[in-house]
């Protein structure tokens, strides 16, 4: 059977990995495409089974790896003598005295972890509204909820300039009058959450999504 | 003229057997099925689709496929808006929310952890590492030292050797 070009879209979409427009391209194509439904629905299928009963079915891919962590610092505590744990801990305190020198430096570089959408997949969070179009200057901007005990940080730009950051618990949070007075109907503009946990760890980046103010009517 | 109101139903009693399963798979990702919303959904846009297509308001403009889209994500979209002002934040649907606890569904799910722990190590790695552990398909590469193309391509062959295998 011939594969079908959106094919290679499904785990993306599945996890949530595609732009706004992407993600809707795709939708509306499943629509049109039974080829392509039928195997979406097939990978769901998989994954929601993997995800659940994983415990049990990989049982023997789990269990070994605690194990042998465990057995390889046995291995390197029984290995080490007493002047060799001095000699250590005085290096080791040099190396901290060193490090602490040079981390401020790469503090203010973006963690990896949270940006390049290709090593982190678990995790996401969807953009709700406004999306694409919305009639009328928004008044709030609305996100899917990503967990418990959550900070949300929200950025609207006007094209790659930053216009406003406001921060939340909630789910949603209310546009000040005087940003709104900057939004112009016709105009694009884009958003993104950051989601941190309670202690300020940044854990998820949802992707920058844009919208076109449109006329009331 | 009775030929062709008989033909006109069926058509329509075809298209919503053909779509009701996308409609359904379309809604319950964008609301979850922790509650029983996503039924009264799937329904109301089936209904509408019936009107519409009664009242001949498909024209052929797009496809009818196109034509359901739109109805069902304008629909979504309503629903999660007054959902939101309701709860006063928007609904939170698990991506990957526990199987349906229908007797046949829990069978069938049952059947396919039995096949799917039966695998051979290369095929079961991958969907370890992908699926469960949530990896990236390039850190899976890198792990089993093969490539993202044959970590994907893994990934398909397993899943066709599960398809095989239920039919069995």
């Amino acid at each position: 059977m011939k594969k079908c070009k959106y094919e290679n879209l499904i785990d993306d979409y599945l996890f949530n990995q595609l732009s706004e427009e992407k993600k809707e391209e795709f939708e509306e194509h499943y629509f049109n495409c039974f080829s392509c439904f039928s195997k979406l629905k097939e990978r769901d299928e998989l994954i929601t089974l993997v995800k659940h009963e994983g415990e049990t079915i990989f049982q023997d891919l789990i269990k070994p790896e605690k194990v042998r962590k465990s057995s390889w610092h046995e291995k390197v505590l029984a290995s080490i003598s007493p002047r060799q744990w001095a000699v250590a801990a005085a290096s080791a305190a040099l190396i901290l005295i060193v490090v602490l020198g040079i981390i401020p430096h790469f503090k203010s570089s973006t963690p990896q972890f949270t940006i390049d959408d290709e090593t982190v997949r678990s995790g996401s969070i969807t953009l709700i509204s406004p999306v694409i179009e919305v009639t009328g200057i928004p008044s709030e901007f609305l996100w899917q909820r990503a967990g418990e005990d959550l900070n949300y940080r929200i950025y609207l730009y006007d094209g790659k300039e930053s216009l406003w950051k406001g921060n939340t618990e909630s789910t949603s949070i209310e546009i000040p009058l005087n940003i709104r007075d900057l939004l112009k109907t016709g105009g694009t503009y884009s958003w993104q959450v950051k989601v941190f946990s309670a202690e300020g760890t940044l854990l998820y980046v949802s992707k920058k999504t844009e919208f076109r103010i449109i006329p009331l009517d | 003229m009775e030929d062709d109101v008989r033909t006109e139903s069926l058509n329509i009693k075809d298209v919503i057997l053909k779509y009701r399963p996308v409609i359904t798979f379309r809604v319950k990702k964008a609301i979850g099925i922790r509650t029983p919303d996503w039924e009264d959904v799937v329904d109301e846009i089936v209904i509408n689709i019936i009107e519409k297509l009664q009242k001949q308001e498909f024209r052929g403009e797009s496809s009818i496929g196109t034509f359901i889209y739109t109805i069902t994500s304008r629909r979504i979209i309503d629903f999660i808006r007054k959902k939101s002002k309701v709860l006063r934040h928007a609904p939170e649907p698990n991506p990957f929310p526990a199987p349906d606890d229908h007797v046949e569904n829990l069978e069938r799910s049952k059947m396919m952890a039995e096949n799917l722990a039966k695998l051979k190590p290369k095929y079961k790695e991958v969907l370890f590492l992908y699926y469960y552990r949530d990896l990236s398909r390039e850190e899976v590469a890198r792990r089993l030292g093969i490539s993202p193309r044959r970590v994907s391509e893994r990934v398909n062959y397993a899943q066709k050797l599960l398809k095989k295998h239920l039919k069995e």
